[in-house]
């Protein structure tokens, strides 16, 4: 279970900056929200980035399929980007009532993002990647950066 | 199996799917609230039982079980990665069949006539089985089950002999069938509907959404996995019971006492909660699972102790208070988001965002009205008022679902609106 516990163990971490931002625009401390949320962009868009680079790619050469879970995953990581940008727009402006419309989208499309992976991909990739791989595959995600 | 739909675009319903049964449930609790004003003045000619069987299925089926099948068309493919194939023609057969069935097993109710019983048994049980049906069969198929989709098959087969029962109890009520079992198949009736169908829906469901809704810790692993199928097990022991003629008050005892537990569980998760915001929804939650402590509590001293009359009423009350509050809490998530989403997803780059589809501070001051409404029926039953002192807690039920009823449309006009006259971007 190597890759579904390092992956959600990232999940957990960008939920606990995303958390802590969203706080910082319901106290109307902005200057820390912004500072924040640019740090979840950062950790979420580096995840993406070693799925898409990585896993991914990996699994689908074992598995034989660029059109399963991958393709619904990315499509899905295409929906989070386009939301980090309106976020971004928002928490610059200063609005926390759009900031805060916009988070809760935000947090229904990740949280039901990760469950599928948690609950499905990521126990897929543990059990039909041979362990070695696993592991290569682990340290080159470790390494990746923006 | 690999969830391939979600929330993505390709197989999710259709918005309106969806919004139907919202719609419809919200229309038939704004009739229970016409219909409770009605009663106060005696303007309706009907004996008590009429009056009551009326009230309960305006309820469970006009009001609740619109609420669950909308949310089902939609949570099916997100939560248990079943697809649903045409949801919009099947939903709208589904739609047209149950509201046609509830009116006229109304009527049959107010007149006793044998046809009308009849009919309202055929047009209901085809409306009701055929969802069923649709949606049992491919929960049944999934093979690697989480514990929400578990919980719904469990929770959909008690539908499916909720249903069975209550055709048949139609049909002894219309003098079709000599009602050998009539009050035990009642009693099995009501038992699976509301605590198989109802209770283990919502926590099946909520296995999910409350973690997903609000970010909280994990429900514990033995009671996500075995507390469904431990209830259910436990209405199936006590439905042999019933038809045995054995005492089955040690069944209630702990039936009850899981469910206080499930919801002490939930107030200690939403408690652990990691988003800040505690919006409407975020109270309804804490409401409900409230209603259900003290239901389930009134519940299980009753099978130990003699409980009056009216304390009984309050443990119905809260049941009542209970389904509706977590109904309103899923309700005031999932309209807003799916607005915002399917709008965003056809590439409308003005779709309202969620706040501009319903505002939080609008859900709130339903949570206000709805906090109102219970407390005064509450009071109602306690202190034993009637006559005109039952006119302001029917017309705030009215008011609760009239509330509701206005944000829904005030949603669709604001989704039909983005798509007739705003620039969409083709992908």
């Amino acid at each position: 279970m190597i890759i579904t516990n390092y992956m959600r163990d990232e999940h957990r971490g960008c939920d606990e900056v995303f958390v802590s931002a969203e706080k910082a625009v319901i106290d109307g401390n902005f200057e820390e929200a912004e500072k924040l949320f640019l740090e979840f962009a950062d950790e979420i868009l580096r995840h993406f980035k070693k799925e898409e680079e990585s896993l991914f790619p990996t699994f689908e050469e074992i598995s034989g399929s660029t059109e399963g879970p991958t393709r619904i995953m990315k499509f899905e990581h295409e929906q989070v980007r386009g939301l980090i940008g309106k976020m971004a727009e928002v928490v610059e402006g200063k609005d926390s009532d759009a900031y805060l419309s916009l988070a809760e989208s935000m947090m229904i499309l990740l949280q039901q993002h990760n469950m599928k992976e948690e609950q499905m991909l990521y126990a897929m990739c543990d059990r039909v990647i041979p362990q070695d791989v696993k592991e290569a595959t682990l340290a080159t995600m470790k390494e990746i950066t923006l | 199996m690999f969830n391939q739909g979600g929330l993505s675009m390709e197989q999710a319903p259709p918005v309106m799917v969806v919004l139907r049964f919202f719609v419809t449930a919200s229309v038939f609790g704004v009739l229970l609230g016409l219909y409770l004003m009605g009663s106060v003045g005696n303007i309706l000619p009907l004996n008590e039982y009429a009056f009551q069987l009326t009230v309960i299925h305006l309820l469970s089926l006009g009001v609740m079980a619109s609420f669950m099948l909308g949310a089902l068309f939609q949570m099916l493919p997100v939560i248990a990665g079943v697809v649903i194939n045409t949801p919009t023609i099947k939903a709208t057969v589904v739609n047209i069949l149950l509201i046609i069935g509830l009116f006229l097993q109304i009527f049959a109710f107010a007149t006793s006539s044998s046809s009308l019983y009849l009919i309202a048994s055929f047009f209901l049980g085809l409306g009701l089985l055929y969802a069923m049906s649709v949606m049992l069969k491919e929960v049944i198929l999934i093979k690697d089950h989480s514990s929400s989709s578990r919980g719904m098959m469990f929770a959909l087969s008690s539908f499916f002999l909720a249903i069975v029962l209550g055709i048949y109890l139609l049909l002894t009520l219309g003098g079709y069938i000599d009602g050998s079992y009539f009050k035990e198949l009642k009693e099995v009736h009501y038992s699976f509907a509301l605590f198989g169908w109802l209770t283990l829906l919502i926590v099946s469901i909520s296995f999910q959404v409350v973690e997903m809704f609000y970010v909280t810790p994990k429900y514990p692993m033995l009671m996500s996995r075995y507390l469904v199928v431990t209830i259910f097990t436990l209405l199936v022991i006590k439905m042999m019971m019933i038809f045995m003629s054995l005492e089955s008050s040690s069944a209630n005892v702990v039936i009850s006492s899981l469910f206080i537990l499930y919801a002490g569980v939930t107030i200690h998760r939403l408690y652990k909660r990691k988003r800040p915001t505690s919006d409407a929804t975020v109270w309804f939650w804490r409401l409900g699972m409230g209603f259900l402590i003290v239901s389930m509590l009134i519940t299980l001293l009753s099978n130990i102790i003699t409980i009056n009359s009216q304390i009984l009423g309050v443990a119905q009350v809260s049941f009542i208070g209970f389904a509706l509050s977590i109904v309103f809490a899923m309700v005031y998530k999932i309209v807003p988001f799916l607005v915002w989403f399917h709008l965003s997803n056809q590439g409308y780059m003005e779709a309202p965002m969620m706040f501009d589809v319903i505002h939080p501070k609008r859900a709130k001051t339903h949570f206000w009205i709805h906090v109102g409404m219970f407390t005064s029926w509450l009071l109602s039953i306690l202190f034993e008022l009637d006559g005109v002192w039952l006119i302001a807690p029917s017309f705030l039920v009215m008011l609760s679902f009239g509330w509701l009823l206005y944000h829904l449309i005030m949603a669709i006009r604001k989704y039909n609106y983005t798509q007739q006259h705003t620039e969409k971007i083709e992908w």
